[in-house]
Parts: C-alpha cells; sequence; structure tokens
C-alpha cells in the first residue's frame, strides 16, 4: 500500500483543498494561450509540486499524468559522466539538475536546447509548447542561473520553464523578472485540519479534532509531515485518542540530543563529541541548514532570554557562511563553539552575581 | 677543534697566512678580508678590529691585563671594552650621529656592568644592549675604512685567534680577557639577528662547555629552544635528545616532559635553569686536557695528515695517466679508493665485498650454500639508502676490489625490457679480458678482467619510458651468472616490490657525523682550508649526513676563502638546505606544540605559513581534526573560571578563524580560482587557529593524539549515501512528489515501519507485506538497503540491523528475487560496463605486470585452462588421462624390464 499522502493526493485543480484562488488563477492561465513561465516557492510540503502536477493536466489533459522516468548521461567538459534521472511525459519534461551538484549548467543547457529545438509532434496536443519543470531551483549555481535567461527569452514559443523553489532568495533578479511568481503559502491550521479529515473520511474513519490540532502543531505548517505523522499514529493507536506521543523522525531527536549536549557541558571534549554527530548527521544526508536550525530552536528553547537573540544571531551568520563554503561541518562546530562560549560566560555571570 | 698543536708552530702558521694575505690584501675583495678576520678559533675573534680602526693600539696591548684574567675576566672585559669604545668613537667622526649614541651607550654601559659584576652573577642582564654599539661601528667601518687597513688589523686578529685555539700557554693566559668581549659581542649580535631579546653573557672561554653534555628539556624563559642549543654547540658543549647517565647538565625550562624529568630523578642528574645555563657559560673554563686526551687528538691529526699526505701520493702517481685532476669534481677526486675509507655502514659493505668474493664459489654451488651472511642464495643485492651516503661509491668500490669489472647502468640510460636484456652481458660472455691479453685497463684505469659485475644504479628511477625494465631485471637476476647490484633510494616503493624479494636487501643508512668527519678533515687539510670540527658537524647535520653535497659545499666554499666558522657553515647549510616535505601530522604536532608560537619562539610568520605549504589541501583538515587536543598556553596561567571561559574563547577565536579559512577556500576552489589567496588562506585555516591553541597534548602517546582527519572519510560517505538516496527519489518520484531532502527528512522515518519495523516484530512473516511496500514505491531490495543505512540514533543501520535475525534478512532477499516488480525506469547503461564483464573473465593483468610475467606464466595459464576444461567437463574425460599415465607408466616399466633385461645378457 502506498503511504497516505500518496493515495489521496489531489490529482486536477478542483481536488484542491485550499489557496482556492490561487486554483482559480492556475485554471485561467491554463486555458489562455499566454501562458507565462511561472515560478512556485513556498515552504516544502505546502503543495508546490502537487499545483504543479494539476496545473500541466490543467494544460495538456489527462496525457501530462502519464509519466516514466529515464536516466541520461551528460558529458562534462572534462569528459566526466554525469546520471540524470529525468522526469517525463509526453508534454513535459521534470529535471533536478542539483543532483549533479556543480555541473547543473551542463544539464540545463543540454537538456533546454534539446527540447527548445524540437516541436510538439502531437497534433492533436492543446499547446505548441512543452514545459520544463525544473525542481530545486533555487539551489541551482549562478552559472546555470545564467544559462537559464537567454533560453527562456529565446525559446519562447517551444517550450515554458517552471521553476520550483522553497525560497526566491537565492535566484538571480533577471531569472525572477522573467516568470511569473506564484507564492504557495503553508496551509493554515483550519486548511490542515480540513486535509486531515478528508484524508481520513477517505480511509474510512474519523479523526478527533484534539488529535487532529496536535498533528498540525507538530508539523509546522507542512501538510507532508502532517499527513505521515497521521498514519504512523493511526498504526501506533488505531483508536487515535487518549496522549498521543507523536514519534520525531530519527534526526530531529539526534539533533535534540546534540542541543542538550551542547548546554549539558561547555569543553574542548564535549565539542569533539558534537561534532563526531554532526559529522554522523550530515554524512547521512541531513542538510547542513536543518541541522543548525534544530539544533539553535533547540538551544534557544533551553536557555534564558537574554541568550536567545545572541544565539539566533550567530546561527544566522554561521548559516551564511554554511552556504558561501564548502565544508559545513567547520561552520557548524564555529557556531557550536561560540555558543558554548556565551552560555558559559552567561552561566559564570550568574555564579558571580550568587557570590555578591 | 682548532689544532691543539704547539703554539709556537701555530704562530708560525698564522704568521705564513698572515703574509700571504697580506701580500694579495690589495687585490682581494672584501669579502677575503672579512674571511681573513673571522679565521680559525671562531666567529668571535673578528670583533675587536671591526669595532675600530684604532684597535690596533690596543691589540698590542693584549698582554697587558695578564694574570688578572683568569677570574675577574668582566672586570678585564670591561676595562678593555672602555678603551676600545671611546677611541672608535672620537676616531670616527664620519660615522652617523646614531653610531654616536650607541657609543656613548656602549660608554656608560660597562660602567653599571663593572658595579653589578662586582657583586652578582647576573652579569648577563644588563649585557643585553652591548650587541648594539659594535654592530653599527661595523657596518659604517667596511666603507670607510682601506680594504689594506683591515688586513692589517686582520694580522693580529689571526694571531690572537691562533693562539686562543692552542692550549693555553703562560702568553695565552693573557688573551682570554679579551676574547669574551668579542665572543659576547658576536654572540649577542647572532641574537639580534633573530631579534630575540636574549641576554647572553660573555662565556669565560670560548671552548667553555667542552666536555659537558646537555639536555634542554621544556621552555626556556628567553632563550628558544634552538637558540639554547646553538649556544652550547657554539662553547662546544655536546647535545642529546634524552637525558641518560652520561648527561652532565639538564636545562629544564618551564612545561618539562615528565618523562625527561623522571630521567633526571633517575640518574640524579643535576638540572639547571636558563640563569644557570647562561651562568654556567659565563663562568667556567674547561678543565685541561689531560694528557690522554691531548695524546689522543694528536694522533687524530697525524692520522689526518698522514691521510692527506697519502691522498697526494695518490694523486701524484695518478696523474701520470689521468687527466688533471683539478679539473675533477671534489667528489670524483677524493672518492674513496679503499674500503678503509667508505664513511659509515662498515657491516653493510663488509657484507657486500664477502658476497663479491664468494661469488665465484655461489656459482659453483648454484646458490644453494647460504654462507656466512646468509647471501649466496642470492644473485643480486639491493642497496637503499638516502641519495649522497656512498652507496654508488661502495658499490663500485666492491666491485672493483674483488676483481670485477663494474657496468652501470643508471637512469641516464635507457632501460626498457628488451635493453636490460640485450645489453646486459649476463651469461659472462664477455670478450673484453680476452681482447686486451688480460692486463690491460680501460679507461677509467680499470683492469679488464673476464669478471663483470652489473650495478643497476636508480632502478627506483625506472619509469615511464622505461616499461617493464623492473620486470626484465627481476627476470635477469633469476638467471644470471654475474653478480648484480640494484642501487635504489627508496626501497618501499610499490616499483620495486617484485625486486625487493629477488634481492638479497642492504640498507645503507645515514653515517653519524663523527664517521665523516675525520674523512672531511682530511680533505681539508689537504685542500689547505682551515675548518674546525664543530663546523663540519655542523655541516653534516645540515646536509643530514649526504657527504656528497657535504664536499660539494665546501669545494664551493673554498673559491672564495679557505676558512669558515660556525656561523658561516651554519648559513651555508642552511642555504643549501634540502627541501624537504614534513609529512602533515608531524607539522600538525608542530604547530600545535608549546614552542612554535611561545614567546621565545624566533619563527617569522612566513616560515609559519610555509608549513602551510608543505601539504596545503591537508594541513587545514588537520588542523581542523586536531585544535581541540591541546591544553593551550595561552590559559596556563589561570585558574578557575577564568580559565574555561578564556579557553572558551580561544577554541571560538580559533573556530570562527577556521571558518574563514574555509570562505577563502571557496574563493580559492570556486570557478573564479583565486590563488592569490593561498596565503591568507595559509594563515586563517593554519596558523591562525595554531596560535590560539597551540600548547602541550596531542602527542602521540597521549589520551587525545594528533588524529587523521575524519572529514576526508564522512564526507565520501556522505556522497555515497546522497548518490543512493538520488537514487531512491528518483525511482519513488513516480508516486512522491517530495525531493531528496525530503524524502531523508519525512519519507524515509515515515517508511521506517512499513518496511523495517515489521522484519523486527514479526520476522519472516511480514515479508510478503514489505515487498508490497516497496513495490509500491518501485523500490528494490538495494533501496531497502540504503533506506536502513540512512538512518541515525536508534535507526542506526549497525542497531536496526541487528535486531533484524538473518533467518528474515535472507527470507527478504530470496522472496524479492523470486518475483517480479515494477521497475520505475532502467539505468542508463555505461558504455564501460559491458567491457569490463567481458575482461572480468580473467584476472585482468597489470600492465606492469604482464611484462614481468613474460612467457612462462603464459604457458602456465594455458595449462590452467586445459585444467579447468578438463573438470568442467564430466569426469569421463579423466578417465582416458588416467589410462594416459598407466599406459605411461606400463610404458616406462616396460622399458626397465627391457633394460633389465639387456643387462641381464650382457
Amino acid at each position: 500500500m502506498s503511504l497516505w499522502v500518496d493515495l489521496h493526493r489531489p490529482r486536477s485543480l478542483d481536488d484542491l483543498h485550499y489557496h482556492q484562488d490561487l486554483s482559480a488563477r492556475l485554471r485561467a492561465l491554463a486555458s489562455s494561450d499566454d501562458f507565462p513561465h511561472m515560478l512556485f516557492y513556498g515552504p516544502s510540503g505546502a503543495g508546490k509540486k502537487t499545483r504543479i502536477a494539476c496545473t500541466l493536466k490543467e494544460l495538456f489533459g489527462k496525457g501530462a499524468e502519464r509519466i516514466k522516468i529515464d536516466q541520461r548521461v551528460f558529458l562534462t567538459p572534462s569528459k566526466r559522466k554525469l546520471d540524470v534521472n529525468i522526469v517525463q511525459s509526453n508534454f513535459h519534461i521534470e529535471i533536478t539538475p542539483s543532483e549533479v551538484g556543480n555541473y547543473d549548467r551542463v544539464v540545463i543547457q543540454e537538456i533546454l536546447k534539446e527540447i527548445a529545438q524540437t516541436q510538439q509532434v502531437d497534433v492533436s496536443a492543446r499547446h505548441r509548447f512543452k514545459v520544463v519543470v525544473i525542481n530545486e531551483a533555487d539551489t541551482l549555481t549562478r552559472d546555470a542561473q545564467a544559462a537559464l535567461r537567454r533560453t527562456m527569452e529565446k525559446y519562447m514559443s517551444n517550450m515554458r520553464i517552471i521553476l520550483c523553489a522553497n525560497s526566491t532568495s537565492k535566484l538571480i533578479a533577471p531569472i525572477k523578472s522573467r516568470c511569473l511568481l506564484i507564492r504557495v503559502a503553508a496551509p493554515t491550521e483550519t486548511e490542515m485540519k480540513l486535509v486531515l479529515d478528508f484524508v481520513a473520511k477517505r480511509q474510512g474513519f474519523g479523526i478527533d479534532p484534539e488529535a487532529a490540532q496536535e498533528i498540525v502543531q507538530d508539523s509546522g505548517g507542512n501538510l507532508r509531515k502532517a499527513i505521515l505523522v497521521f498514519e504512523a499514529l493511526k498504526m501506533q493507536s488505531p483508536s487515535l485518542t487518549g496522549p498521543l506521543s507523536i514519534a520525531k523522525p530519527d534526526w530531529e531527536t539526534y539533533c535534540h540530543k546534540v542541543a542538550d549536549m551542547i548546554i549539558q557541558e561547555q569543553s574542548p571534549e564535549r565539542v569533539m563529541q558534537v561534532r563526531a554527530k554532526l559529522y554522523e548527521l550530515l554524512s547521512h544526508c541531513i542538510p547542513p541548514t536543518i541541522i543548525l536550525k534544530t539544533i539553535a530552536d533547540r538551544v534557544v528553547d533551553k536557555v534564558d532570554e537574554s541568550l536567545k537573540a545572541d544565539i539566533m544571531h550567530w546561527a544566522a551568520i554561521y548559516e551564511v557562511r554554511m552556504r558561501v563554503g564548502n565544508k559545513k561541518i567547520f561552520h557548524l562546530e564555529a557556531w557550536v563553539i561560540k555558543v558554548m562560549s556565551l552560555y558559559k560566560h552567561f552561566c559564570f555571570d550568574i555564579d558571580m552575581d550568587a557570590f555578591d | 677543534m682548532p689544532t691543539p698543536s704547539k703554539s709556537k708552530a701555530v704562530s708560525k702558521k698564522t704568521q705564513d697566512i698572515r703574509g700571504f694575505f697580506g701580500g694579495k690584501s690589495n687585490t682581494k675583495s672584501e669579502l677575503v678580508d672579512t674571511h681573513v678576520k673571522q679565521s680559525k678559533a671562531g666567529a668571535v675573534k673578528t670583533r675587536p678590529i671591526e669595532i675600530s680602526d684604532d684597535d690596533q693600539e690596543s691589540t698590542p696591548q693584549l698582554p697587558v691585563p695578564s694574570k688578572s684574567a683568569s677570574r675577574k675576566k668582566p672586570s678585564a672585559l670591561i676595562s678593555s671594552d672602555e678603551e676600545d669604545v671611546p677611541q672608535s668613537s672620537h676616531s670616527r667622526k664620519k660615522p652617523a650621529p646614531e653610531q654616536k649614541l650607541d657609543a656613548k651607550a656602549s660608554f656608560t654601559e660597562p660602567r653599571k656592568k663593572a658595579l653589578k659584576i662586582v657583586d652578582s652573577d647576573e652579569d648577563y642582564m644588563d649585557e643585553d644592549d652591548l650587541p648594539n654599539p659594535p654592530k653599527p661601528a661595523k657596518a659604517s667601518k667596511q666603507p670607510t675604512t682601506s680594504k689594506s687597513i683591515s688586513t692589517d688589523k686582520a694580522k693580529p686578529k689571526t694571531n690572537v685567534t691562533g693562539m686562543d685555539g692552542a692550549r693555553k700557554t703562560g702568553k695565552d693566559d693573557t688573551k682570554p680577557s679579551f676574547k669574551p668581549n668579542w665572543v659576547a659581542a658576536k654572540a649577542t649580535k647572532m641574537a639580534n639577528q633573530t631579534n630575540g631579546p636574549v641576554n647572553v653573557p660573555s662565556p669565560a672561554d670560548p671552548n667553555c662547555l667542552s666536555g659537558l653534555t646537555f639536555v634542554f628539556t621544556g621552555e626556556l624563559d628567553s632563550l628558544s629552544r634552538d637558540e639554547a642549543v646553538d649556544l652550547a654547540k657554539r662553547y662546544g658543549g655536546r647535545v642529546t635528545g634524552q637525558p641518560s647517565s652520561r648527561t652532565s647538565y639538564v636545562v629544564v625550562g618551564a612545561d618539562a616532559g615528565p618523562s625527561k624529568l623522571a630521567a633526571i630523578k633517575k640518574n640524579n642528574l643535576p638540572t639547571l635553569d636558563e640563569s644557570g645555563f647562561l651562568n654556567l657559560i659565563a663562568t667556567r673554563t674547561p678543565e685541561k686536557l689531560d694528557d690522554k686526551a691531548r695524546k689522543k687528538i694528536e694522533k687524530e691529526e697525524l692520522a689526518i695528515k698522514q691521510a692527506a699526505k697519502e691522498m697526494e701520493r695518490r694523486e701524484r702517481s695518478s696523474k701520470n695517466h689521468a687527466d688533471d685532476l683539478s679539473n675533477q669534481l671534489w667528489t670524483d677526486r677524493y672518492a674513496p679508493q679503499t674500503l678503509k675509507e667508505v664513511c659509515g655502514n662498515k657491516i653493510q659493505v663488509e657484507r657486500l665485498q664477502q658476497w663479491l668474493n664468494d661469488w665465484p664459489n655461489s656459482v659453483k654451488a648454484h646458490f644453494k650454500k647460504p654462507g656466512k651472511n646468509g647471501m649466496n642464495v642470492f644473485r643480486a643485492v639491493l642497496i637503499s639508502g638516502p641519495p649522497g651516503i656512498g652507496k654508488t661509491t661502495s658499490a663500485h668500490l666492491c666491485a672493483r676490489l674483488a676483481g670485477f669489472t663494474p657496468i652501470e647502468l643508471n637512469a641516464s640510460d635507457a632501460r626498457s625490457k628488451k635493453l636490460v636484456e640485450n645489453s646486459t652481458n649476463v651469461s659472462n660472455t664477455s670478450l673484453d679480458g680476452w681482447m686486451a691479453g688480460g692486463s690491460a685497463t680501460n679507461a677509467a684505469g680499470i683492469t679488464i678482467t673476464d669478471k663483470t659485475c652489473l650495478i643497476m644504479d636508480e632502478v627506483d628511477g625506472m619509469s615511464a619510458g622505461d616499461r617493464g625494465g623492473v620486470g626484465a631485471l627481476v627476470a635477469l637476476i633469476k638467471k644470471s651468472k654475474v653478480p648484480i647490484i640494484c642501487i635504489a633510494n627508496d626501497k618501499g616503493a610499490m616499483k620495486l616490490k617484485s625486486l625487493v624479494s629477488t634481492c638479497f636487501n642492504l640498507p645503507f643508512k645515514r653515517p653519524e657525523a663523527a664517521a665523516i668527519r675525520s674523512r672531511i678533515l682530511t680533505i681539508a687539510f689537504k685542500e689547505k682550508m682551515k675548518i674546525p670540527a664543530p663546523v663540519i658537524d655542523q655541516l653534516v647535520a645540515g646536509a643530514q649526513s649526504d657527504i656528497r653535497q657535504v664536499l660539494n659545499m665546501l669545494s664551493t666554499w673554498k673559491l672564495s676563502s679557505n676558512t669558515i666558522d660556525f656561523d658561516q657553515s651554519k648559513s651555508l647549510s642552511k642555504m643549501n638546505e634540502k627541501n624537504s616535505i614534513m609529512t602533515p601530522f608531524d607539522i600538525t604536532y608542530k604547530m600545535l606544540g608549546p614552542y612554535l608560537f611561545s614567546a621565545t619562539a624566533r619563527e617569522t610568520l612566513g616560515e609559519k605559513m610555509e608549513l602551510y605549504f608543505h601539504d596545503h589541501s591537508f594541513m587545514p583538515l588537520f588542523m581542523q581534526e586536531n585544535y581541540l587536543k591541546t591544553q593551550p598556553s595561552r590559559v596556563k596561567n589561570e585558574s578557575g573560571p577564568e580559565k574555561i571561559l578564556k579557553q572558551l574563547e580561544l577554541m571560538d577565536k580559533a573556530a570562527s578563524s577556521i571558518s574563514d579559512g574555509d570562505l577563502v577556500d571557496a574563493m580559492i576552489h570556486s570557478s573564479e580560482q583565486h590563488w592569490s589567496l593561498m596565503p591568507l588562506h595559509a594563515v586563517c585555516s593554519t596558523v591562525r587557529p595554531a596560535s590560539y591553541m597551540y600548547g602541550h597534548g596531542g602527542g602521540y602517546g597521549s589520551p587525545n593524539p594528533i588524529c587523521f582527519p575524519v572529514w576526508l572519510g564522512q564526507n565520501s560517505k556522505q556522497n555515497k549515501l546522497t548518490r543512493q538516496l538520488t537514487d531512491i527519489q528518483a525511482r519513488m518520484r513516480l508516486k512522491v512528489s517530495g525531493d531528496r531532502v525530503e524524502i531523508r527528512r519525512f519519507y524515509v522515518p515515515a517508511l521506517y515501519p512499513h518496511i523495517v519495523k515489521p522484519l523486527i516484530d514479526q520476522g519472516g512473516s511480514a515479508v510478503d507485506d514489505v515487498i508490497i511496500t516497496m513495490d509500491e514505491y518501485y523500490l528494490n531490495r538495494e533501496d531497502w538497503d540504503t533506506i536502513v543505512e540512512l538512518g541515525v540514533d536508534e535507526y542506526r543501520d549497525e542497531i536496526v540491523l541487528k535486531k533484524i535475525p538473518a533467518v528474515t534478512k535472507t527470507a527478504l532477499t530470496r522472496k524479492y528475487n523470486a518475483g517480479d516488480h515494477p521497475v520505475a525506469f532502467h539505468k542508463a547503461v555505461a558504455l564501460g560496463k559491458s567491457a569490463k564483464k567481458l575482461a572480468a573473465v580473467g584476472p585482468a593483468p597489470d600492465l606492469e605486470d604482464a611484462y614481468e610475467v613474460d612467457d612462462e606464466l603464459e604457458e602456465e595459464s594455458e595449462d590452467k585452462t586445459n585444467g579447468d576444461d578438463d573438470v568442467s567437463q564430466d569426469s569421463l574425460i579423466k578417465v582416458p588421462k588416467k589410462t594416459a599415465k598407466a599406459k605411461g607408466g606400463a610404458v616406462a616399466k616396460a622399458k626397465a624390464t627391457k633394460t633389465a633385461v639387456k643387462k641381464k645378457s650382457k
């Protein structure tokens, strides 16, 4: 059985549960001949991809749902082979250039040109153009983004681009100005409850409002997470009543452990233990930003009011450094030591006060 | 050591030299002048002349202070100082006012000193200003005074020095009173050169520490370790690394090593602190040499002279038929002619000689008799060792002495397989000896015999162009009828692996300085150079016992001067320093150790950065891995909360500097490639963190030893898992909208209760359900492994896999493989893959191997394949074989019987 998230995913614009005005606009755009390049952005779990899929279906009909995956091999100028997974239907193609890291420019250039230069052969197609969906657009390198710029204008007749990103801040302005920006905000609590209710009904049971409330609170606006947690809870205690203990994902509890370690002790040995844990998180594919954010949240929860601003300030600084730099662990560690130093100073100040 | 012959002889000699230089002085350059001044008995004595032109007046006065000298040296010193300095300042009005000031300073200084000297032995404390006056004086003097004058001055000076060098005769006794002055000045000048605030006292005697053995431990107050060791050596002391019962003094500084302290206690050694050490320099006079020692020294000298004479004789005789020897390099001219002359590695050379001598017998015994050293079963010897220690020389010498004609092939010859096979005379079929009638010699003066010896020099240099060379050589060795001597620098090289196993290994070590000293002294004597023994030791140490380099250095030096002193030798060997690459471990140890950044350290920022450039890709990683493992010296004086806070602050600074370093690194390695930022990277990533965190700890034995950076391993693990995760995401994409990160963050934990947990809880019965869920997401068996591997904390793969019984796992695998499964997509076919499969039929032969293996192996492999065929076909085939054998046996038997019958009939 598929998980509920995937089982009950809306397939068309009409099925969407929230952001109705957005759905209406997308429908209008799809029916007009003047479909623009688009940039969907919003937090993860808000429904960007779902909306993109629905829009594609609105544009091209059922054919857009028949997708297949292809693996293509690209050659870098240095003759290195790159495997890129391409999801495509007859009407659109979906790529995730960030899979190949720094070589994303090669992928963008080759694929876009290839698509732009071939016309739609299917005479019965509703539109002359094909759509290229680019996932994780905010992780595109500067070179790749620059490579996009000109193609977006030049091949407008054959191709539309839909970018999907978490935030627009990492996209260069020329790209943003060429797209219709569509913000997919995280659903509100009531909207999320609505969805949970819908899922429960489809599964053939009712959900306790309190349980729904708890799940929604835990999810922090991430509907995917909410539904996944909902299902896990249902598996744990089929009745969904009583005190619910929402199981946190493994990496989150691990991050919390790290945060607790930082607060418990501040010493070089402890830094090295924390470093080992950070290495483990990083090597198990938890993005460094998430690690930093989770730990910082937890640390801030536990420390005195006067320290919170400082800790977050430094977290922000080191997050920027992580993005600019190569070796994430260096910056994470620097932040950890900074927090330890701040905390220790604070502790000893308290002590001094007590002595006075 | 200065030649301790009779003083008269010495003075005579110096007279000669004086005359020699005096005569030439008008034409010789300044360089010569300075060398003359800094003649033999040590740097120190150059001072007097340099201080002023008018010294001439003071030099005649030398004998005056006389007997008061021995104990009251300091006062005598001052008086001489006072005499000198005013004169110099008055006499020379040209020099800049600055100099005047200096002179004044020194003028007042001595008085102060005089006072202090009377009451205590702290005298060295206030002498720190002393170096200043002489220095400008020297600088200004050289341009102003004419050369002839300076050489004139040199005369008296050399006179003095020569006498110093000699034992103290009554006449000489007067001189020490002056010496300290120059010695101190020179020493402090040296200290000044390194910009250190060091107060080196004037020594009681230039050899005041002779006969003493020192061990330094811990961090001295004002002297850096190197400086202290230098001082000890300069004044004739010996310095060893570990305290033992033969150690005279242990100079103990702050944070002394615990093991050394233990050794001190055990051996009951006297200890000194820095002031004590300096005091020792200021006050000690060496005991007079007893007769025995003197005789020994004299004997040594005699030996040197004899050796030199022998050399000369040999040269003269060889001149008859060889070209002019003066055209030859020193290294050739003075190459050892007898085994006795080979420096160091005596045992190895003897063995080599023995092996060569035994060669005819070994051949007769078919290399079955191991002989005394177990060497006679080998047809070849591999000599390995660092350059310049006489490997090639010994090989040639031994071969010649054993009556072999050496044929040398080195890296300048092409040594490919074919050439090695054809150009060498392994079957010993040379006709040279026959052609020349057995008595002729070839161009190199070697008697040609019918015995040849192949010397393969620089075998580790057989590379690219010499494809298959090593393999051919190994094959050659296996059937050789002539001895083969292979020579390499690094026998651990992968290339030589096969060679090492076929040769007898003779590792040559760097000879000790003592082993080289007499040889170099002989050569120097022969070349009429004046070099004291400590200077030679210094040169040898600087060249890391590379005799060839020492000789080359000396022959170069000879072009400009005939004498060389301690400091010159130091700078000379520094100039010729080999660019040795330290390992990252050593560098990290050095950088984070307590000395590099201590107050007494003399290294410049540039030198510290240089350490980073030894290995610029590894050093930042090593620093990041290890910077927290020290007890920072910067907080060693604090305690309690302050210490903790201070340490955290230091850590913070270091860590943020490392973080800066990474940003710089990103700029260097980004598309813009700002390589010019490397020095900045060196400072940010390596030097600065170390400057905060340096201190004790991090040693090899400590609880937190310096480690190899785990970043590399972790990074490759991350890359691998990311790749696998991308794969999973691609498969799941047909069902799931999330990207990679979302898959990891939410789907992996969400899938866990569906595809992993049932296996733990229910075992084999859950396998079917698990497979259904996996199929739903197009996951295959490997993806299941990946998902488990991606877990952290209590979902760590080790923990999880331990919980699943092996039976269940195999059930899952078997069941999965048994069924058909939906496939999201087929992996792109990499072009290389099919080729690999083809190659996989047999083990892919290594190229080098392929050449080495040669025909024999091919035959072997053919045999093998035949055998395989037999086995792979059924047992029926074996039957005829057996019968064939049986037949053969029968035939043989029949034959045997036939012959038997014949015999009988006979």
